[in-house]
């Protein structure tokens, strides 16, 4: 038998070769023909796709990650243990993926550095863009040990180990302020557009909506991930435990929901809930599928308890949010700009192309690191010292 | 707060005779092409409405949204009153554009290193005391520049003598007040002038900004405050389980 075989050509395989392929010429497209070719993107919707669905929904659905190291570490709730690096890991690379689509969003890209040394403390997003320096860092010092315990070296591993087992918790607290931050801060951004988005999503709420929000967004994105592991990577994670993670989301929604409502009543955005337009009937999509369907569903016990119909539920859920983000940036805008933004399909490759590189970061790093507890257990190379408790 | 510099625009005297934008390309060595709105090469249009017309330019707020919203502070107030651009400093987020109430700031989009482009008032001419280009080209006064105060005294000193003006100075008050303002005979709002509050937009993120040490204060405090707590049950679980397991003393 020869040592090296050739990659077996399979139906994923081709997808993300095509998605990849797409992904490569819209990056050609927006680095050497410039951002009129390759979006449609103009002044009067000068943040588009990349924006509201690279950054915004990135960083939403990476909120899974802060939640659950918080549970198990502070709150000890040690059942969820066996999903933390999961949950971290799927933050992690959302937080790479918003990175790395900067580097397009933005239009001066190699200047990404200048909020490190130029500051104003009045601006949202420069607090956000420390967040993202920040929690990013974060994120990295929370996974590492995954990485480490592959080290060969038996001492540098143990010295490693050691060290972030001191500052773990330390680590975990500082990353939920952090996130916390971010999340609400992204959007406080739109705090500044009052006058220009449509008053069913302008609120002065904005920085806590986004933040209800996101929260079970990032748990119901973990769940998902979870699931489609325990499907098809053999891991095996207790379905107990999903469908108790699943219990906190309805909570959480109905949250968001009651403040959302009084917000519209209090705020006068209430008048545009039943006018025939566009806006409107986008806005009833994102809460049927973030908030009304969701909390229907997982109040059953039938579908907490049903992995397949737990995983559908997860999947409104982030459908919804989604949505959400996508209205309050796009949808929301259309009709003071004036302009009837449609992404071109460069747009979506690029952004496609991204996402399809942290799935596949997480599909190899399931398959090779100790992310989940497997059946049968990763072929360990070297001895690890802290192998996910199971 | 130091003097500042304004224009007054009188829209009953403008005669379209676009002077002014010509001026403005000239000034900026842009093409001499006339263009039917704002864009990088046009820093000011005139735009009929109706039979007015209407000069269209950055109206360089007193508290630009513009300069707030800007993370690395290439945009902004200067003490002479021009909201300038800093173009080295600049990473292309575009958050100016989102945050401006007034839709003026450009985007260079068809180029591969663009950047954003919008009137400051000829800040470099200001600064050597000459009037911006557009001001200095204009046959019939009908745009005038000077010093903020006197700029304002004059506009109120014309609405309040001459009943045909709408008696409202639209910057006098916008968004906490502007650099730029303007006289009419004709409703404001007839002539497409954005409605706007007159409270600084800086206003709106300042709230939001300012709870951050809250949130780390109390956030921090709580989740030190509920790690203490489910630590503190650890050891009391584990020196129970310790106690009632016979032998356990003999074990340690």
């Amino acid at each position: 038998m020869s040592k090296y075989r050739l990659p077996k050509i399979t139906f994923w395989r081709t997808v993300v070769a095509v998605i990849f392929a797409a992904g490569l010429y819209a990056a050609y497209a927006r680095f050497f023909l410039g951002f009129q070719q390759s979006t449609n993107l103009a002044d009067a919707q000068p943040w588009g796709l990349w924006v509201g669905l690279g950054t915004l929904c990135g960083v939403g659905i990476s909120a899974g990650g802060f939640a659950i190291a918080a549970a198990v570490y502070l709150l000890g709730f040690e059942r969820y243990r066996q999903v933390v690096r999961a949950a971290v890991l799927l933050s992690f690379l959302g937080y790479l993926s918003v990175i790395v689509g900067m580097m397009y969003e933005l239009g001066l890209p190699w200047r990404i550095w200048h909020p490190i040394v130029m500051w104003n403390r009045r601006s949202v997003l420069f607090e956000v863009s420390w967040c993202v320096m920040l929690y990013t860092t974060v994120l990295a010092l929370e996974f590492s040990p995954s990485l480490v315990e592959r080290i060969p070296w038996v001492r540098l591993r143990k010295l490693y180990l050691k060290w972030h087992h001191h500052i773990l918790i330390g680590l975990v607290m500082v990353g939920a302020i952090l996130s916390s931050l971010h999340q609400s801060f992204l959007g406080g951004l739109y705090l500044l557009a009052k006058g220009k988005l449509d008053p069913l999503w302008y609120s002065q709420y904005l920085p806590t909506l986004f933040y209800l929000s996101a929260v079970p967004a990032g748990l119901a994105a973990t769940i998902m991930a979870v699931f489609l592991c325990n499907r098809s990577l053999n891991a095996r994670v207790d379905y107990d435990v999903l469908a108790e993670m699943s219990q906190i989301i309805a909570p959480l929604l109905y949250v968001y929901a009651v403040l959302r409502g009084v917000d519209l009543f209090t705020h006068g955005g209430a008048s545009y809930l039943w006018l025939w337009r566009e806006e409107t009937l986008l806005f009833w999509l994102e809460i049927g599928l973030f908030v009304i369907a969701p909390v229907a569903l997982l109040s059953r016990q039938r579908v907490r308890h049903n992995p397949q119909l737990l995983y559908f539920t997860c999947a409104l859920v982030v459908m919804g949010f989604m949505a959400n983000r996508l209205n309050v940036s796009i949808t929301a805008f259309q009709a003071s700009s004036g302009l009837y933004y449609v992404p071109k399909w460069t747009e979506f490759a690029l952004t496609l192309a991204t996402i399809t590189a942290a799935v596949v970061a997480f599909y190899y790093a399931v398959l090779y690191l100790e992310i989940l507890p497997k059946n049968p257990p990763t072929k360990k190379w070297f001895m690890a010292d802290s192998p996910v408790a199971a | 707060m130091p003097r500042t510099k304004a224009i007054l625009i009188d829209i009953t005297k403008c005669i379209g005779c676009l002077s002014c934008e010509r001026a403005c390309k000239e000034a900026h060595s842009f093409p001499q092409d006339p263009e039917p709105a704002l864009s990088p090469t046009a820093f000011t249009v005139v735009e009929e409405r109706g039979d007015r017309y209407v000069r269209r330019l950055c109206m360089n707020c007193q508290d630009p949204a513009c300069a707030s919203a800007c993370l690395v502070g290439a945009l902004k107030k200067t003490e002479l009153g021009p909201v300038t651009y800093e173009s080295s400093k600049c990473i292309g987020c575009r958050y100016c554009i989102v945050a401006c109430p007034f839709n003026v700031p450009r985007y260079e989009w068809s180029k591969l290193v663009p950047f954003v482009k919008k009137c400051d008032m000829c800040y470099a001419r200001q600064v050597k005391g000459q009037p911006p280009a557009c001001v200095e080209a204009c046959p019939v006064q009908a745009s005038i520049s000077g010093w903020r105060d006197e700029i304002l005294e004059e506009a109120q000193r014309r609405v309040l003598l001459d009943s045909k003006y709408v008696r409202h100075i639209y910057g006098s008050e916008e968004v906490g007040g502007t650099s730029v303002f303007f006289i009419s005979d004709v409703p404001f709002e007839k002539l497409g002038f954005a409605t706007v509050s007159s409270q600084p937009m800086p206003i709106l993120t300042a709230n939001a900004l300012g709870d951050i040490p809250t949130v780390v204060l109390v956030g921090g405090g709580l989740l030190a405050g509920l790690y203490w707590i489910t630590n503190r049950r650890k050891q009391v679980a584990l020196a129970e389980a310790q106690e009632f397991t016979p032998g356990a003393h003999e074990r340690e």
